[in-house]
């Protein structure tokens, strides 16, 4: 089966601009959370939102672009999941690590460092 | 195209990879098997063995479109990158890590592996992962010291910082990729001829920056670089500022003379263009004052160290934005002294951590009496720092100068980076304040009062890569062309093609 010409159609004209629109206000959710800096775990959160924001970038890019037929898109989106699910882990660690120290995950309540 | 090929290509890192494997193996049986002394044996047998996989074993030459390239300058970048991870291992054991011993080392080298497959790549797929290798290493690096609060909170900012900033140059990668259809750099570039003016392109130049700051500690992206310097183990904050930055400069100079040649733009005064020359304009003067300004106020001279960090990286940009072969070459020259001066003064920060308990400035008081051959030893590499002749800084930051009135013209045809090039000699002399201070302390200031001395002291082996560094750092300002030689060879290599 041709990937590339399979085209779905929802009733709506589906465009790459709508998953543009899509992936930019998923990334700037994903922003939010991280400046919010409530939580440790919701920046991480936020974090993996912009991750996937660009991985749907380039899905869309690769779906509507000049050459489907060749798989970097769709790489580049494998290798990142792989990537985020990794920064997961590291990142929950080092939460658990800070949280035995501060008996919190509040970023901006960590003051040993400053100047 | 052969398997063969790659796996000949690819022979330093896999020899690393392998032996990270094994010291991993060896932690987990623990007893003898995970002692210090065992895993950092085998690791710089490791990166003995690299650098002989990358002298005999791995062929020049370009394989799956530029995802792995190995030429002269990349094999000179992965030469200085493995030396400095291998100064590392030796002041990793000197720090002797008391939690996770075996686990320490082999992140250490994960994060050598990082470092070594963006060096030696012209795809972004490659430069992404290769960031996030080194990046998820070095922050687990940073956050091993358990007991350490310190530590702890820096490898988390490290962390969150980090992946930020990651989570940005994808986004960025993602545009750039839309519009150029491609991934590879040389491709992209021929690409964008077609479609400079897309508004969306900008938007993905301007994201990937700000992932390449971050590794670079450029200002607005640096507020990590005080607190991981400050709080992670002194070794893991050296590869940080040295390993790191050598890698993370070479591949954005890569990122942007290849990728984005032809949309430099200009920053020259009177005479703005948009392209990327003025984005790093930006990042290079904020880094210049904000970097040496705080630096002046800092009372921990591992933050002091980070701030003029950021100050260097900021000259480092300067010279970036020339766009020349020789301000390669001069960045390229410049990260490696630099690299090798901040490898050098942080070991002997670690001593005085270690014996003394802190590095505010006062504990470095009458340093001299002590440990005349440190003391002299960080003479040297604060000096050279700051660019004092006869030593390596000098004549780095010379030819990173001269690399930067370069462009835009001849002097007095065109002002070109003229106001930035002030700006940076301003700056330098500013610096050396900061650094007198330090050596103040050590030479100057008698150490009565100074709580500690506990010290064990510091092992012969140590102690003699400590003064091997400063010996490079004096032998290269004597002798700048045994470094630019073959750097500037390197680079003709490259043009010729």
């Amino acid at each position: 089966m041709n990937f590339a010409n399979l085209s779905f159609d929802f009733g709506v004209g589906i465009t790459l601009h709508t998953y543009l629109v899509l992936s930019a206000a998923l990334f700037c959710i994903g922003l939010v959370a991280v400046l919010a800096r409530r939580n440790a775990i919701l920046v991480l959160v936020g974090i993996e939102l912009m991750l996937s924001a660009a991985n749907i970038n380039f899905i869309a890019f690769w779906r509507f672009g000049a050459h489907p037929e060749e798989m970097v898109g769709v790489l580049f989106a494998l290798f990142s999941i792989a990537v985020a699910a990794g920064e997961a882990a590291v990142g929950l660690a080092l939460i658990i690590l800070v949280y035995r120290h501060y008996k919190t995950i509040n970023p901006s309540q960590f003051r040993s460092l400053n100047g | 195209m052969n398997y063969f090929d790659f796996v000949k290509i690819l022979s330093p890192e896999i020899v690393l990879l392998l032996v990270a494997m094994g010291i991993i193996g060896m932690g987990c049986r623990g007893g003898k098997f995970a002692e210090a002394g065992a895993c950092a044996f085998l690791s710089f047998v490791g990166v003995l063995l690299a650098v002989g996989a990358l002298i005999f074993c791995a062929p020049d030459g370009q394989m799956a479109g530029g995802m792995i390239v190995l030429d002269p300058l990349v094999r000179l970048v992965k030469f200085a990158i493995l030396a400095m991870v291998a100064v590392a291992v030796v002041l990793l054991q000197a720090d002797r890590p008391s939690y996770h011993v075996a686990e320490n080392f082999a992140m250490l080298l994960f994060a050598a592996i990082g470092l070594l497959l963006i060096v030696g790549t012209e795809e972004m797929l490659v430069i992404f992962v290769g960031l996030e290798l080194a990046g998820l290493a070095l922050y687990a690096l940073a956050g091993f010291a358990r007991s350490d609060l310190g530590a702890a909170e820096a490898a988390l900012k490290y962390f969150l910082f980090g992946s930020v900033a990651a989570a940005f140059l994808l986004y960025g990668m993602s545009l750039i990729f839309g519009v150029c259809g491609t991934t590879e750099l040389q491709a992209m570039s021929a690409a964008l001829r077609k479609n400079a003016q897309e508004p969306i392109l900008t938007a993905g130049l301007a994201m990937a920056l700000v992932g390449f700051g971050f590794k670079v500690a450029a200002v607005p992206f640096h507020l990590w670089a005080p607190d991981v310097y400050q709080g992670a183990p002194t070794p893991a904050a050296a590869f940080v500022a040295s390993g790191s930055k050598v890698a993370g400069f070479f591949i954005l100079a890569k990122f942007l003379f290849i990728g984005f040649g032809g949309l430099e733009g200009s920053a020259g005064w009177g005479s703005f263009a948009p392209g990327w020359v003025p984005m790093l304009g930006v990042m290079a003067a904020l880094s210049m004052v904000v970097g040496n300004l705080m630096a002046l106020v800092q009372k921990s001279v591992r933050r002091m160290l980070a701030y003029s960090g950021i100050g260097h990286a900021g000259f480092l940009l300067l010279a970036l934005m020339a766009a020349s072969a020789e301000s390669l070459e001069a960045v390229v020259f410049y990260t490696v002294i630099y690299g090798v001066a901040t490898l050098g003064a942080f070991g002997v920060v670690g001593v005085v951590v270690r014996e003394r308990g802190g590095d505010s400035f006062s504990r470095f008081a009458g340093l001299v009496k002590r440990e005349p051959v440190l003391s002299f030893s960080m003479l040297v590499f604060l000096c050279s720092l700051a660019g004092l002749p006869p030593l390596a800084g000098f004549f780095g930051k010379f030819f990173l100068f001269t690399a930067a009135m370069g462009a835009g013209g001849i002097l007095g045809a065109a002002p070109g980076l003229l106001w930035l090039v002030a700006l940076a000699l301003f700056f330098s002399a500013v610096s050396l304040y900061y650094y007198l201070l330090v050596l103040k302390q050590i030479f100057f200031i008698s150490e009565d009062g100074v709580a500690g001395c506990s010290g064990e002291g510091l092992g012969v082996v140590p102690r003699a890569v400590i003064f091997l560094l400063a010996v490079v750092t004096v032998g290269l300002g004597c002798f700048p062309d045994l470094l630019l030689g073959p750097i500037h060879r390197a680079v003709e290599v490259l043009l010729g093609n």
